[in-house]
């Protein structure tokens, strides 16, 4: 691949139409409407015969019914992830690198609370998702560490390593991982933030971006702290490098009702879909529709800068995030069928 | 002092020469304005053909367009010379 040409606007042209054209082939609203109508064979034959034949086909012979379904979801994500990274050309292929590096977390502390929690292996497997740069060997490898202490000292060579050593004495010592899985997040967010100035197109609207979804995490901490009532110290669960910094976001936090946390969110954004979001939300709106409200928000925000800058490095992430919320969703309505949840409250949870 | 005059001859032949640069210059350039359009087409072309193999048609027929530029030029080209 030495000849091909990475630098110049070609390979943002070429990349973002690749990605444009598999955004097209997403499941759209309307299917997820019919899917909420269908028993879970059914689903399984509907979601056969969109992207996800190969896997279902594969792994129909091993599993079944919502395991089926599940194992199928999560490796078509992955492999879908490491596809495209592997089409990206040149800097672009370092930056959605950094950015799916997200993945990595998930599957480590995947994997760190499974075993201290005791969990299979194999079972565990079935939920990772190597997405990011560590892929299925070093995953295995992990696996088959038998202590956390292990499986830290296996990591050494990550590029959060620091981080994961600095915690990770304190987080056994707990018993959880949260603070642990916030250190990591925190850490992700600063190095991506850092990547967007490598000189990638496109770069400087995803700081932006960033920016917002830092931001709508933050958020969303904050409310779900006060409908669950917790009154603790915020300054250590907030991500740095939003719009908020984190005194803003500890006053929000301090606040005396949910009214006080939507005004003081609208005093920050005077207009635009998330003011409209807080004008519309009240104190009897529920935690889950305020945060897929939220969610689909910032979809929406990334879709809009993707349009304004349609040959940078935008139209890949937002297919990387219309995929990975296209799984949860199917997700959620396999598992919905399977709990015998009623259709419109499975539709509550969707976010299309 | 002694002044140069141009004979017959001689005004004919730079006459030649001219219209062949000016050939030249009207080939050239078209070519390189349809290659600068052509890249961003193809390249978008390419990607939507490997996505969908439906889109080749489409695709090609995309990228072709701006032969038109590099044809006119060849047109006058050809009107200068003949």
């Amino acid at each position: 691949m030495s000849s091909v040409s990475t630098t110049g606007p070609a390979p943002y042209i070429y990349s973002s139409t690749r990605m444009r054209v598999r955004k097209m082939k997403l499941i759209r609203h309307e299917e997820y409407m019919r899917m909420l109508n269908m028993s879970l064979p059914e689903i399984t034959r509907s979601i056969e015969e969109t992207e996800y034949k190969a896997e279902i086909d594969e792994l129909s012979s091993s599993f079944s019914g919502l395991d089926l379904i599940e194992v199928a979801l999560t490796w078509n994500l992955a492999k879908e992830f490491q596809n495209v990274l592997g089409i990206m050309p040149g800097v672009i292929k370092n930056f959605t690198a950094s950015y799916l590096q997200h993945w990595d977390i998930y599957n480590v502390l995947t994997i760190l609370r499974g075993k201290t929690q005791g969990v299979r292996a194999g079972k565990i497997k079935e939920v990772l998702i190597p997405a990011g740069s560590l892929d299925r060997v070093v995953l295995d490898r992990l696996l088959a560490e038998d202590s956390p202490e292990r499986i830290v000292e296996a990591l050494s060579s990550w590029s959060l390593y620091p981080v994961l050593e600095r915690e990770f004495p304190a987080a056994m010592e707990k018993g959880t991982f949260g603070d642990l899985e916030n250190e990591l997040f925190k850490e992700f967010y600063r190095y991506v933030l850092k990547q967007t100035k490598s000189g990638v197109k496109g770069g400087k609207p995803f700081r932006d971006y960033l920016k917002l979804e830092i931001d709508l995490l933050n958020i969303k901490t904050v409310i779900r702290l006060y409908k669950g009532n917790a009154h603790v110290d915020v300054r250590n669960l907030m991500v740095e490098g939003g719009g908020f910094s984190v005194d803003e976001l500890a006053r929000l936090a301090a606040s005396e009702s949910m009214n006080e946390i939507l005004e003081g969110i609208k005093k920050r954004y005077p207009e635009g879909p998330i003011n409209e979001l807080m004008e519309k939300a009240d104190q009897s709106m529920p935690l889950h529709e305020m945060e897929n409200a939220l969610t689909k928000v910032m979809l929406d925000q990334m879709d809009r800068i993707s349009r304004r800058y349609p040959f940078s490095i935008c139209p890949t992430l937002v297919y990387l995030k219309r995929k990975r919320y296209e799984v949860a969703n199917l997700r959620a309505i396999a598992r919905g069928k399977e709990s015998g949840l009623p259709g419109e409250t499975i539709a509550e949870f969707l976010v299309v | 002092m002694v002044v140069e005059t141009m004979t017959i001859e001689v005004a004919q032949a730079s006459a030649v020469g001219f219209k062949a640069i000016g050939a030249g210059l009207a080939v050239g350039l078209t070519g390189m304005g349809t290659g600068l359009a052509q890249f961003g087409i193809g390249a978008a072309a390419v990607g939507a053909t490997a996505e969908n193999k439906e889109m080749f048609g489409l695709a090609l027929l995309f990228t072709v367009i701006p032969e038109t530029i590099v044809i006119f030029g060849l047109v006058v080209a050809l009107l200068l010379l003949f």
